[in-house]
């Protein structure tokens, strides 16, 4: 609820509980059985397993039905001493920060330019969004068949540009560019249409009063626009990055963390001690690390940029 | 008013537009018509031009693996998920927002911090809980473990919109002499129907679409959901990339329909916050 107080501009907000009714009890009958099996799930399968997840980082098991023995620090010892949890967090950071990169500036790119006046626009707005809501696996499946090494349209293409048959997937470092490409087409579409609604908020006489001053569009744009959706823009880029970070399955399914380690990062070494190797502590205690990464560089993102209410 | 473009502004905006419509676009073309496609031609040239036409593929994908079983199994754990995400978030946040309580903006910040969890820290103590209850290789393991997802979600979208909506109306209703359970059925339910609309669309994509949950705890054939069967055929004995493309598509066939029909919740969804992945 927001006031405008006389002639000055300052805004008085009334905190919203004003408005929230005294529990009493007789609105216990309500108040209970509407919470309970919201909190019931949320306890036993999300609190719970958490606090697990942490224990069982402290123990050894051979597993999932074998007796936990408690060994201390010593999972967490051994990862730190292993090569392969170095690399993948290494390929985290690399896949992370350049996927995100992409997405955010292609994501408004696009956004900028569907936002000027073309027909269809709608039916384009509809299009674009498709690569979002296919499921991953559909993702995956098809771009490895567009790369696929002897028939595979994207190959032949770049092969008649005279670059040769190009193995996509098989390359250490290819491998990792493609699954950044793949990863930022279909995750675009997110940066796209939240930026494209914000840009709708933007008052036209701003652009057009700016223009009456002489400046070019990208003036424009670095002066009016981006400082304007600064806030939105430091939401979208905080939730990529949370789930950039955690992403598993599209690496998974094109490269299952390969060639020799190339596009392995936490979550899928995460994966190959929990449910491959059977090393669960050992598992529990990577997903734990890179937990407390993801919320150390979150801590420290919100420092620099907080985000207002 | 705006102005009229000039004539060259006009070119580049739509050689840029019909640019970003290929890129979106040429993926799912190309899985489409190589769904389609006969055999002989699909593994001797990349002609852009769709055909020869052959439903070979689809057969083969129906009468070779259990697709069937799987669609039939995708669709039960998207809607038991849905059903549930819905009857929890809606509750909840309706109480929560008309309340004064202690531990509101507990629960609240819980729910924003849950969404940073990676996934897989959930779904090795999940696996380990299902083995002692004996739901893993279930369908109900699947629901309850995607619900750990959507429920978060639900409760994030419809706090939102329950505090949006004037307490005014149902107040107005109560003074009629509506009880409070009746002033939330007949008029705080019909309502919210678009942010139930939208939460229910996002439950159902963030089910149907899953692959890591099922990977984890689905292991044999005729339990797989669609991602997790269709993932496996890669590789597997007499199929090749034409019934695995068929396949694609017709996991992907609902969801375009969802799209092209309710294409404004999903962008309010986005907007709203609500993330597939």
């Amino acid at each position: 609820m927001i006031f405008f107080s006389g002639g000055t501009k300052k805004i008085i907000r009334y905190p919203h509980f004003i408005f929230e009714k005294e529990m009493k009890s007789k609105d216990k009958y309500i108040v209970i059985p509407f919470l309970t099996p919201g909190v019931l799930i949320t306890f036993f399968f999300i609190v719970v397993p958490l606090f697990m997840a942490i224990r069982l980082g402290f123990y050894h098991m051979e597993s999932y039905i074998s007796p936990p023995k408690f060994v201390g620090f010593a999972n967490y010892i051994q990862i730190f001493h292993e090569s392969s949890f170095w690399n993948a967090l290494k390929n985290g950071f690399v896949y992370g920060f350049i996927s995100i990169a992409l997405q955010v500036s292609i994501g408004i790119g696009i956004a900028l330019i569907l936002n000027e006046t073309f027909k269809g626009k709608s039916f384009i707005r509809g299009l674009t969004l498709l690569p979002y809501i296919l499921p991953t696996v559909v993702v995956a499946l098809t771009w490895q068949w567009m790369l696929d090494g002897s028939i595979g349209v994207i190959t032949n293409a770049v092969e008649k540009l005279s670059f040769g048959k190009v193995n996509w997937l098989e390359t250490p470092t290819l491998a990792m560019f493609t699954v950044i490409v793949v990863s930022v087409w279909t995750w675009t579409p997110f940066v796209t249409t939240c930026f494209l609604a914000a840009l709708q908020t933007i008052s036209l006489d701003l652009i057009d009063a700016a223009k009456v001053d002489g400046t070019t569009a990208w003036q424009r744009f670095f002066y009016i626009t981006l400082p304007i959706l600064k806030p939105i823009l430091v939401i979208i880029i905080l939730l990529r990055g949370i789930w950039m970070f955690n992403k598993f399955d599209i690496i998974w399914i094109m490269t299952k963390g390969g060639p020799l380690g190339a596009t392995e990062h936490l979550p899928i070494l995460t994966y190959q001690k929990a449910f491959q190797t059977y090393d669960i502590g050992g598992g529990t205690a990577v997903a734990t690390i890179s937990f407390v990464i993801l919320f150390i560089i979150v801590f420290i993102y919100l420092k620099i940029f907080p985000i207002e209410e | 008013m705006p102005k009229k473009d000039t004539p060259v502004k006009k070119v580049v905006i739509y050689s840029l537009v019909i640019l970003i419509a290929i890129y979106s676009f040429f993926p799912i073309y190309w899985m489409f018509i190589s769904s389609c496609r006969t055999y002989r031609t699909l593994f001797s040239s990349t002609s852009l031009i769709p055909g020869p036409f052959s439903l070979r593929s689809y057969e083969n994908l129906l009468s070779m693996t259990k697709y069937l079983i799987n669609f039939k199994n995708s669709l039960w754990v998207a809607f038991v998920t849905t059903g549930i995400t819905l009857i929890c978030s809606i509750l909840m946040s309706y109480v929560v927002t008309r309340y004064r309580m202690r531990g509101k903006q507990f629960i609240l910040h819980s729910m924003l911090f849950i969404y940073m969890f990676p996934p897989l820290l959930l779904a090795v103590p999940l696996y380990f809980i299902f083995t002692k209850l004996r739901l893993t290789d279930t369908l109900w393991g699947l629901i309850i473990s995607h619900t750990t997802i959507t429920l978060p979600l639900g409760v994030w979208l419809l706090w939102g919109f329950f505090k949006a909506m004037p307490f005014e109306l149902e107040e107005a209703a109560m003074v009629d002499g509506a009880s409070r359970i009746k002033a939330f059925f007949w008029v705080v339910l019909p309502l919210s129907l678009p942010g139930i609309l939208t939460v229910s669309i996002f439950s159902f994509l963030l089910s149907w679409t899953d692959y890591t949950f099922g990977l984890i705890i689905l292991s044999s054939d005729i339990q797989k959901t669609l991602p997790i069967g269709l993932a496996t055929m890669v590789g597997a004995g007499d199929l090749n990339w034409g019934e695995i493309m068929a396949g694609a598509f017709l996991i992907s066939v609902p969801l375009l329909i969802m799209l092209v029909f309710l294409s404004k919740y999903f962008v309010k969804g986005l907007t709203a916050g609500a993330i597939k992945g």
